[in-house]
């Protein structure tokens, strides 16, 4: 299925490859690079390719291109999900996913593709269970590992694999039992000129992170679990019993994992946090421009907005920008055209303004289109949605846990156009 | 940068291998395996380390076994002798203890893919299939598969291939899946894995079992197993149900193609199918990773080419946001043009309106020519934003537009005078060849309504000796001779010009051909020219059907959740907005294959298509059909029952005029497309078939005319 991958960072230089079959020459990535030139930016390249031998399917992250090399027919979903667990693990294992991580730990990344996929067929991709085989790098025990000689490679089979419930290891132990959730929702959204949303959905996650000794069977219940219509679950939890009764049970992996994810895509439900008041133009004559941009509460159920930060691309005549800002601080990088206002915590009293000319390039026609705004913003102890959890029961075991939910509400792609 | 210095890391590090005092400190040994593992990574050739790795791969240390593996794997093929070495240590490690240390040794045994090898790998790959540690059973019967790999030609021992079949009632569902995996390699020449109804009951059962990679590989297989009765498929559906919506899109479109080839001749079952998958398809659409987006959109295409009306609710899904690559874009406007409705035509309109002005190109023009996909049913809003569009003076954004209008116009005359006013002017901004090749045919076709037309064409043909484009000069001819015909005071003195610099000093052979055909024509009179130049032009009074006809799920669900979703489409788009085939099937070239480019031609290009009829008779059969009864049914209740039988009514004109025409389309797996021709006493039918087939186009006058008279005798 999946003959070989290659990792190439931005610049279009190949630094890791993999082959599960025959060695697949480098010359291959050739057609990729092409139309990696005709597409101007990194972000354009089509994901799939067809060269005279073979596929070439791609995925874009953190910079990198994950490039996967096929020779018959495949279902391209399934491949692309396959690359984005690939770049999920490393990221999960490092920390990061860049190059710079990627080639310091080489051989940890050659173990992982090594026991992710043989014969071109994915074997091993459950995180736990990786984890269990090669241990993720951490200085304590490169430390102790140098001055031990022990490795990153663990000298037991991993349990869960012949275990009833394969996400779960036998025998955990704590001392301290703690069972934390946090719930994290990111709102995307298009407003337009007027203030109208355009488009507006949630996309939410519950991460957990459990440590309970021996097999607890949890069960978490909503206030208000009709909310969820578009859910995915760990495959720990019951999907049964959350069909008939909204109520999630599960056995719990140990440590830390994704327990459901989940979209709120019917308008009516999604408020928007925030209003701005904007006003950018550029006038015929003088080569400048005026800015102004003001930005409000609008529905934030009484908690404060924070971390606010607008981003906006200008359009690639504007030189510099002159602005004062009531509150936060703004740079431009005129190289990137990125117009950056950090504005920190939102004061319902006293509105934070960005107001000021921008000087053009003399002798370039005026941009046609106007920049839309970026917004970046974070609300703590509030799940935009309305979600709350409201009980948390364990079962099969006798200790009593520590247990806490987190609510932490994002803007993820914002966007007011103007 | 890394291929620098490479000979001299090599040496340094051979040195350092056979040095004994790194060999006896397993510390530094390790590391400095490390460092060859990662010269390597970075692409330099250390294959002539060969010899001292084999030595290192006899340790107890797992962790330099497994760098030491990876380097052999990658050079085994250029050593096989010294490989040879390695077997023996491998074979060692087969017996020991630990089940990873066994699995590691015999994935590599197999991953070194040495044929001289292959009799010492037997034996071990054997005794893993009955290994009591899962993930030994795991390797060895992928191993299987890998050694058939290297010598396709020599028969697997038909006792391992039983062993398979028996390992698939195997208690760890991966192993399941990888005899699956590998029995499919091992029999590709006998058509894979025997599917018969124990085998199928027995995956299904485990299905649940499986990771998603696993599910995914098993309902791929089973698209090969065909229920023996109607019972049984059903409870296979109602068993695969709750996967159909998994929120794992890969699981959810293996699923959805298992649904569609099982119950194949079941279209209500199909259709119940796609209207329960297209949720977990809009969900796919709205996922963090773009890759997934755009897939998930390339398979909404392919669905609503059956359901035309399945998220006409949800088109606001289908919005781009201002981060997402081209590609995606591209797609997204494909899709909101099929889910135009009267209620959300304004909306669509207003966004693409925003897509215009996009800083990428292709974004815009792409944008630009949806608008004049939608111009086709909602001609007027979408005249007024493309005229608008002009006022920008951008040249990429006029040249699509002009483009977009040019091929608007043909197939809505009607819009014609709005067209010819916007294009004043408009010639000096266009810089790209396909714009103003789009101008010109405007120009020419247009030429009485357009005041300005003869002065933009002098100064084309005054700058004609420095025009390098092949298709601007022909097009210029062709305009320029037709606005002769009805401007001929204007435009006499610059097409003599013309002519002359053609035949005289151009040397390319087709310009200077076509000038020459053109010379001689005019030579028989102007009659003639007319005849030739200005062929029957699409009747403004013809109308138009809203609306694409839903197309069979058959017709493309052997694609569904292959590649051919992701790249088919956008050559469907591109020759949709930039070919434009039906004009090249206009200008009267004398060496263009005119049967060729109507075999390529899509529906639209039938109308271009019956254009032709009486200069292209060899694609074109005439077909006197008797019709017991006058027919003067409604044209509704025409199109509703030649429906029923899958032919498709693309066009007709309007009730009482006479000869009453109606043009008609079928794809069978032949095509055969008819322009019907209605007169008092009977029909005239008028066919071309791609390819010719004799048999179907008979069968296809008998469904015709059964289907005529059905509907007579209702009436009487």
């Amino acid at each position: 299925m999946i003959h070989s991958l290659f990792l190439i960072n931005h610049l279009g230089d190949i630094f890791l490859e993999k082959h599960w079959k025959s060695v697949i020459s480098r010359s291959v990535c050739d057609y990729f690079f092409e139309a990696r030139e005709k597409a101007v930016d990194p972000e354009n390249v089509p994901p799939v390719l067809q060269t005279p031998h073979h596929y070439l399917i791609s995925i874009y992250r953190g910079k990198l291109f994950f490039l996967s090399v096929i020779q018959t027919e495949v279902p391209p979903l399934f491949v692309i999900e396959f690359l984005h667990r690939v770049a999920d693990t490393f990221q999960d294992y490092f920390g990061g996913c860049s190059e710079s991580v990627i080639s310091d730990n080489v051989v940890i990344v050659y173990e992982l593709l090594e026991e992710m996929l043989d014969n071109g067929f994915p074997l091993a991709t459950e995180s736990n269970v990786l984890k269990e085989m090669i241990r993720p790098p951490n200085i304590l025990r490169s430390v102790v590992n140098t001055l031990t000689g022990g490795s990153n490679v663990g000298e037991t089979l991993p349990q869960g694999q012949l275990s009833n419930i394969p996400w779960r290891r036998a025998g955990v132990k704590y001392t301290n039992n703690e069972a934390y959730f946090d719930v994290t929702e990111e709102i995307d959204a298009i407003v337009d000129k007027s203030g109208t949303t355009v488009s507006a959905e949630i996309q939410g996650v519950i991460e957990a992170c459990v440590k309970l000794s021996g097999m607890p069977d949890l069960t978490m219940s909503f206030m208000n679990p009709r909310l969820l219509d578009d859910v995915s679950f760990h495959p720990c939890v019951r999907f049964r019993r959350w069909e008939s009764e909204r109520i999630l049970s599960f056995i719990p992996p140990d440590g830390n994992f994704t327990l459901m994810t989940y979209h709120i895509s019917s308008q009516n439900l999604v408020a928007i946090p925030v209003y701005v008041k904007q006003s950018i133009s550029f006038f015929e004559a003088g080569s400048c421009g005026r800015l102004d941009i003001t930005i409000g509460p609008k529905q934030t159920m009484g908690k404060t907005v924070e971390d606010l930060k607008v981003t906006v691309h200008m359009p690639k005549a504007v030189l510099n920008a002159n602005l004062t800002a009531s509150q936060g601080n703004y740079t431009y990088d005129f190289t990137t055209k990125l117009l950056v206002w950090d504005i920190g915590k939102l004061n319902p009293q006293k509105l934070p303004n960005l107001r000021g000319s921008l000087s053009m390039q003399t002798g370039v026609p005026n941009p046609e289109e106007n920049p839309s705004l970026n917004i970046d913003l974070k609300i703590q102890q509030l799940a935009i949605s309305g979600l709350k959890v409201s009980r948390l029961d364990m079962y099969g075991e006798t200790y009593k846990p520590f247990k806490g939910v987190k609510y932490v509400t994002k803007a993820g792609k914002f966007q007011v156009r103007t | 940068m890394p291929y620098l210095g490479g000979e001299e890391t090599v040496r340094e590090l051979r040195r350092a291998l056979s040095n004994p005092n790194v060999q006896s400190d397993p510390l530094r040994y390790r590391n400095t395996i490390l460092k060859v593992i990662r010269t390597m990574s970075q692409g330099v050739d250390v294959s002539g380390l060969f010899s001292e790795m084999v030595k290192a791969c006899a340790t107890v240390d797992v962790v330099q076994k497994k760098l030491v593996y990876v380097f052999l794997c990658s050079y085994a093929t250029l050593n096989p002798e010294l490989s040879l070495l390695v077997i023996n240590t491998l074979r060692k490690d087969c017996q020991d203890p630990n089940p990873m240390v066994r699995s590691l040794a015999l994935r590599n045994m197999t991953n070194l893919r040495l044929p001289s090898l292959v009799e010492y790998v037997e034996q071990p790959l054997t005794a893993g299939l009955r290994d009591r540690a899962a993930c030994v059973r795991r390797v060895a019967v992928l191993g299987w598969a890998k050694l058939h790999n290297l010598q396709p030609s020599s028969e697997i021992d038909a006792a391992v291939v039983n062993e398979l079949y028996s390992l698939l009632r195997d208690p760890d569902p991966v192993v399941m899946v990888n005899c699956l995996r590998a029995l499919e390699e091992i029999l590709k020449e006998e058509g894979g894995v025997t599917i018969n109804k124990p085998i199928t009951h027995h995956l299904l059962n485990r299905l649940k079992e499986c990771d998603i990679w696993g599910q995914c590989e098993v309902l791929r297989v089973l698209q090969r197993y065909r229920p023996q009765s109607e019972d049984e498929l059903f409870d296979i559906l109602s068993l695969l149900d709750s996967f159909l919506v998994s929120p794992h899109p890969p699981v959810m479109a293996a699923t959805l193609s298992l649904f569609l080839s099982v119950s194949s001749n079941l279209p209500a079952i199909s259709l119940a199918a796609l209207e329960r998958v297209s949720g977990p398809l809009l969900a796919a659409c709205g996922s963090g990773s773009r890759e997934m987006r755009f897939a998930a959109v390339c398979h909404i295409q392919l669905l609503l080419r059956s359901v035309p009306g399945l998220l006409g609710t949800h088109y606001k899904r289908f919005f781009c946001g201002y981060a997402e690559p081209a590609y995606i874009k591209e797609r997204k406007m494909q899709v909101l043009v099929e889910l135009v409705n009267d209620e959300n035509v304004a909306m669509i309109l207003d966004e693409l309106k925003g897509y215009c002005t996009d800083v990428n190109t292709d974004t815009a023009q792409a944008a630009i020519s949806a608008i004049g996909r939608i111009g086709r049913s909602y001609s007027d809003r979408c005249l007024q934003i493309l005229t608008g569009l002009l006022g920008l003076k951008q040249d990429h954004i006029t040249s699509a537009v002009v483009q977009t209008m040019r091929d608007l116009v043909w197939v809505c005359p009607q819009c014609s005078d709005t067209v010819c006013l916007a294009l004043e002017g408009c010639e000096e901004t266009l810089q790209d060849i396909q714009g103003r090749q789009a101008l010109l045919w405007l120009l020419g076709v247009y030429g009485e309504r357009i005041s300005s037309a003869p002065y933009t064409l002098e100064v084309l043909i005054d700058r004609v000796r420095s025009e390098a484009s092949l298709g601007i000069k022909m097009e210029l001819l062709t305009a320029t001779m037709r606005l002769f015909l009805c401007r001929p005071a204007e435009t006499q003195d610059m097409l003599g010009r013309l002519l002359h610099y053609c035949i005289e000093e151009e040397t390319d052979m087709c310009v200077r051909d076509q000038a020459l055909l053109y010379y001689r024509l005019l030579h028989c009179g102007i009659e003639k020219t007319r005849e030739v130049l200005q062929g029957r032009r699409s009747d403004p009074s013809l109308g138009v059907l809203i609306g694409r006809p839903a197309k069979p799920v058959s017709q493309w669900a052997r694609c569904f959740n292959t590649l051919e979703p992701l790249s088919q489409g956008a050559v469907e788009a591109e020759s949709n907005s930039r070919g434009s085939p039906e004009h090249v099937t206009y200008s009267p070239k004398p060496n263009a294959d005119l049967s060729d480019t109507l075999s390529c031609s899509h529906i639209e290009e039938v109308h271009s298509g019956a254009e032709k009829i009486e200069e292209v008779d060899c694609a074109w059969i005439e077909e006197c059909v008797r019709c017991p009864a006058v027919l003067h049914c409604s044209p509704q209740s025409l199109q509703a029952a030649m429906q029923l039988v899958n032919i498709q009514t693309l066009a007709f004109t309007p009730q009482h005029m006479l000869p009453w025409r109606v043009y008609l389309y079928t794809h069978t797996q032949l095509r055969v497309s008819e322009d019907g021709q209605e007169e008092e006493e009977g029909i005239k039918v008028i066919l071309n078939q791609q390819p010719k087939d004799d048999d179907a186009l008979r069968q296809f006058l008998t469904i015709l005319i059964t289907v005529l008279n059905t509907l007579s005798s209702k009436k009487d």
